[in-house]
């Protein structure tokens, strides 16, 4: 029981939905996106800007149409926690919040194990970029509030994008951007019976993939990649998926990510031009 | 000897000994450098003392909510999102539905909040908004009522803020205002003991229902700066730091009082608090303007 809220109900559930007769529910065997005008490699249109939060060092707000979500830096600033030894190393923390209202069904105002999950990966994707080393004794802290998500692969994707450039917002030193996209793997055409396994085709790769896709998806892969260094700072592939279908998607996401550079080198720009007028 | 004698006070008389610049006095004396500006009758960023900040309100901008709104004042912007879901109703009060109001206040808006519950000064926004809509009788609870006894609808309204610069406490209250305006939730039935809703596309006046609000409270807040002796209209972060204590006016669109709090600041005298009456009145007509112009 949380004393520190207002309470409600202790348990309520979303209602059950009930489909009309001639409702028709977008499914992989019509070998079209959920998003008709897409094609499978293509990406939703990203808004991206910088410097919407007033007391944050670097921030940036992403939005890939129905995905939004702020991110905030904080830092470089001492380190207060009491115990803490010495470190000769900046030290990075990534929070990730879902607001309770981003997904269908509502989620809890306390930190779950998912979000716990995601922020400890996108530390692992961001720090290889940062130039810890130059900042011995002082702590970096990124936050995240996904104000709505379609998709998780995405979202998460766009977590990647929006912390990097808010960090460089924030002029902290790095090698280079991080750039994040998301794939799924979704099998389409006619549905075919297990058994017949030995014909089966290879899955579809749909980039970006938004929630009614992920529903389908036999497996997915996130991406944060450093475009002007052509390295890769994380992988994370879950579900089922043949070798040459993992390589073929790692070379998608890489492309995309340089298309998404692009659009955060503008929306870098942009800031600094901001910043010339104002002085 | 004597050279350093006849150079010493020309020297001062030319250049003060000891100056900075007016950003390194802001930063010493914060209430010092305010008050210069008061004085003047003027802010530092340049209102006036009864000024309010340029304010926006949006709808419908979260579409998993079943209604929600962004507000800005100013660098203050926060996010409401509505979500109904279906509980068991309290056993003394069979056919209420649940309101449930919650302000988030969380490290990213400002490096001034921590991870972890909520603080004091978000829980105190939370219940001061769940006062002053349960006690004006916004809503009546029975709408939601979907099967006496047996389920009602819960409304999980959650203010999320995304960027801090003071005055929480009419950016919260606009925002859950809009918000609710915006709600729509599909017309339920109850069939033993499972409450289902319609899956069609679009929502309208036959399959889905909006919330009747009896009333649209509105706020505004004032700081008192050297105990009551200047008012300043929505405060900034920079002022509420430097302030005593403020006083908020909730105001119903028929100009009948909803709430008036007033922390702080010793007391403070009947007239000031006429005045900020009077200066919400005119600040309550000019948000429900804003807020009708984007309801189109």
């Amino acid at each position: 029981m949380d004393r520190k809220r207002v309470a409600g109900p202790e348990l309520s559930v979303a209602p059950l939905i009930e489909y009309p007769v001639d409702h028709k529910r977008w499914t992989p065997q019509q070998e079209k996106r959920h998003d008709s005008k897409r094609q499978p490699e293509d990406m939703r249109p990203i808004y991206l800007k910088t410097g919407l939060i007033g007391q944050a060092s670097g921030s940036a707000y992403i939005e890939l149409e129905k995905t939004k979500l702020a991110c905030g830096v904080y830092g470089p600033k001492p380190v207060k926690r009491i115990g803490q030894t010495f470190s000769g190393r900046g030290l990075l923390t990534c929070e990730i919040k879902f607001a309770t209202f981003s997904c269908a069904k509502r989620r809890n105002q306390m930190r779950d194990p998912q979000e716990k999950e995601l922020s400890q990966i996108l530390t692992q994707a961001l720090s290889p970029a940062i130039r810890l080393d130059l900042l011995p004794k002082s702590a970096i802290e990124v936050y995240i509030t996904v104000l709505e998500s379609d998709g998780l692969g995405s979202c998460f994707s766009a977590a990647i994008t929006a912390a990097s450039v808010a960090l460089a917002h924030a002029g902290i030193e790095m090698l280079d951007l991080v750039a994040g996209c998301s794939a799924s793997y979704i099998q389409t055409g006619p549905a075919r019976s297990i058994s017949s396994g030995a014909e089966s085709i290879p899955p579809q790769i749909f980039m970006d993939a938004d929630l009614e896709e992920e529903k389908y998806e036999q497996g997915s892969i996130v991406l944060a990649y450093m475009p002007s260094l052509n390295e890769v700072t994380h992988v994370l592939q879950s579900g089922k998926a043949e070798g040459s279908i993992i390589s073929q998607s790692v070379e998608h996401c890489v492309e995309a990510c340089n298309k998404i550079y692009a659009v955060m080198h503008h929306a870098l720009l942009e800031s600094v031009k901001e910043n010339q007028t104002q002085l | 000897m004597t050279a350093l004698e006849s150079t010493s006070p020309s020297l001062a008389a030319t250049s003060p000994a000891f100056t900075f610049s007016a950003s390194t006095f802001q930063k010493l004396h914060p209430t010092e450098f305010f008050r210069k500006f008061a004085s003047q009758g003027v802010r530092p960023d340049g209102r006036l003392l009864n000024a309010f900040r340029p304010t926006t309100v949006h709808y419908g901008v979260i579409t998993t909510a079943n209604g929600s709104a962004m507000v800005r004042i100013g660098g203050t912007t926060v996010v409401c999102g509505v979500k109904a879901e279906v509980a068991e109703p309290k056993l003394h009060t069979p056919d209420h539905g649940y309101f449930v109001p919650n302000v988030d206040l969380s490290p990213i808006c400002s490096g001034a909040f921590r991870p972890g519950p909520p603080s004091a000064q978000a829980q105190v926004v939370s219940e001061s908004i769940d006062r002053v809509l349960k006690e004006s009788k916004v809503l009546d609870l029975k709408d939601l009522c979907i099967e006496e006894g047996k389920a009602v609808w819960a409304l999980w309204v959650d203010v999320v803020c995304v960027s801090y610069d003071g005055n929480i406490y009419d950016a919260a209250l606009t925002a859950v205002m809009a918000a609710l305006a915006n709600v729509r939730i599909r017309k339920p039935t109850y069939d033993e003991g499972v409450v289902k809703v319609s899956g069609a596309e679009d929502m309208n006046d036959d399959n889905s229902f909006k919330l009747k609000l009896a009333r649209t409270p509105l706020s505004a807040t004032f700081a008192l700066f050297d105990t009551s002796l200047t008012v300043l209209a929505d405060p900034n972060d920079s002022e509420e730091s430097i302030c005593d204590g403020s006083i908020s006016v909730t105001l119903d669109e028929h100009g009948q009082l909803c709430a008036v709090s007033k922390v702080g600041a010793g007391s403070s005298s009947q007239s000031l608090l006429k005045q900020c009456i009077d200066r919400t009145r005119e600040r309550a007509t000019e948000l429900r303007a804003i807020m009708s112009q984007q309801q189109q």
